[in-house]
């Protein structure tokens, strides 16, 4: 095959006209010129059935196994559930500015937790205590949860009827509430890590000596 | 596809994307429907991943949904779902640390892909394409697949990849060259001198 896009003038002319002659997109008068072009010219006429047969190549269904509907489904439920439907987004590595902003995060929550801690026990064990009264025992299973001040009132009776918890005192200074369950089928462990892991909750602690 | 071919599917697509921008579920259907097989070949030009081009596909219609009231119109739907596809998938690429494929060899395209599926001389073809495509670039591969496989214009191109039409124009020639002499046999000379 002899044909390089430099052979002529009209050699070029035809090249460039190749991809919207396979489109459909010349004007009559463009397409008639080619086609007297390709009947004259071997080189160009071999370009050309390269080009319809790469453009009948090209328009192959894809040879790997993506199944339509299934993804359909998937995303239809995204669309349902933006929030619970959303695929993590895998790790990547972070610059030495992200692990700078990471750990601050979390010097910050450690603060945040130690504080909120110290500000309740001060709130929890009083000063003094007369000696007529014996200090009232936390329930079995208490939790302090301490929620953010921002935290709307539906999101909180929302969390306390999902965790099924409900609230024994409070709030406390710090806006802290010790929290009992109401069915003995928790799993205090589990609960705790989702109770953490919930946004708006910046505190939530076993109560010491309680089961 | 010719130009009024194209602009009666525009037309359609237009029309489902309004009902999109209204919360019908099914018009996002049936243009998903339309356009998956074309984006997983696009995106499979890109990626021999079929996870990731799932992904991709997913996250251009998610796109697509909660834009379809902007869509200005300025363009062919096309155009805009290809251009959001191609930008997701670049980023998806670089979110799972995967270079663009630019140095695909003949095992990214093993013979005999589409065995099972293709009659005879398709299957062939496929080979040969796969040969083909592992010479070009990634970012050849892209122009020639719009090109030639979606069927869109030189400036439609540009403006899905953003990028100016003589990028484009050069792309496609040196990805032509390429193809013209390093495959002949995609022209159809070797079956017709075997036969």
């Amino acid at each position: 095959m002899g044909f390089t896009p430099n052979s002529n003038q009209d050699c070029m002319l035809a090249w460039e006209a190749m991809p919207d002659a396979l489109q459909g997109a010349l004007t009559p008068r463009q397409s008639e010129w080619l086609d007297g072009h390709l009947a004259r010219c071997d080189a160009c006429r071999a370009q050309f059935a390269q080009q319809q047969r790469l453009q009948r190549a090209m328009s192959l269904p894809v040879d790997l196994p993506i199944d339509a509907e299934a993804g359909l489904k998937r995303l239809l439920s995204r669309i349902d559930n933006p929030d619970l439907a959303k695929a993590p987004e895998p790790s990547r590595p972070v610059g030495w500015a992200g692990r700078a902003l990471v750990a601050a995060i979390v010097l910050q929550a450690i603060g945040l937790g130690a504080m909120g801690a110290k500000l309740w026990s001060l709130e929890s064990a009083p000063a003094y205590r007369t000696l007529s009264r014996e200090a009232a025992p936390a329930p079995a299973g208490s939790i302090r949860l301490v929620p953010d001040p921002a935290m709307e009132l539906a999101d909180w009776n929302a969390l306390l009827d999902a965790s099924g918890l409900r609230v024994v005192e409070g709030p406390n200074k710090v806006g802290g509430y010790l929290v009992v369950p109401t069915t003995e089928a928790v799993r205090r462990e589990a609960l705790l890590q989702r109770l953490r892991s919930t946004r708006g909750i910046l505190l939530a602690e076993p109560v010491a000596g309680t089961p | 596809m010719n130009e009024a071919n194209a602009r009666t599917a525009d037309a359609i697509d237009r029309a489902l994307l309004q009902r999109m921008a209204a919360g019908d579920h099914a018009a996002l259907a049936a243009l998903y429907r339309s356009y998956h097989g074309r984006l997983c070949r696009f995106l499979s030009r890109l990626t021999r991943r079929p996870d990731i081009i799932e992904e991709v596909v997913n996250d251009c219609f998610w796109i697509a949904w909660q834009h379809a009231g902007d869509f200005r119109g300025d363009a062919r739907v096309s155009t805009w779902l290809m251009g959001i596809t191609y930008r997701c998938g670049l980023k998806a690429l670089r979110r799972q640390g995967v270079e663009l494929a630019d140095d695909l060899t003949d095992d990214a395209f093993p013979p005999g892909l589409g065995e099972g599926t293709d009659p005879g001389e398709d299957r062939e073809l496929r080979d040969l394409l796969g040969k083909a495509l592992a010479l070009l670039s990634a970012d050849q591969r892209v122009v020639v697949e719009l090109v030639y496989g979606v069927g869109h214009s030189l400036n439609e191109v540009a403006a899905i990849l953003q990028c100016p039409v003589g990028t484009v124009k050069a792309r496609l020639f040196h990805a032509r060259m390429k193809l013209l002499n390093v495959v002949p046999a995609l022209s159809g000379e070797t079956r017709e001198q075997g036969s």
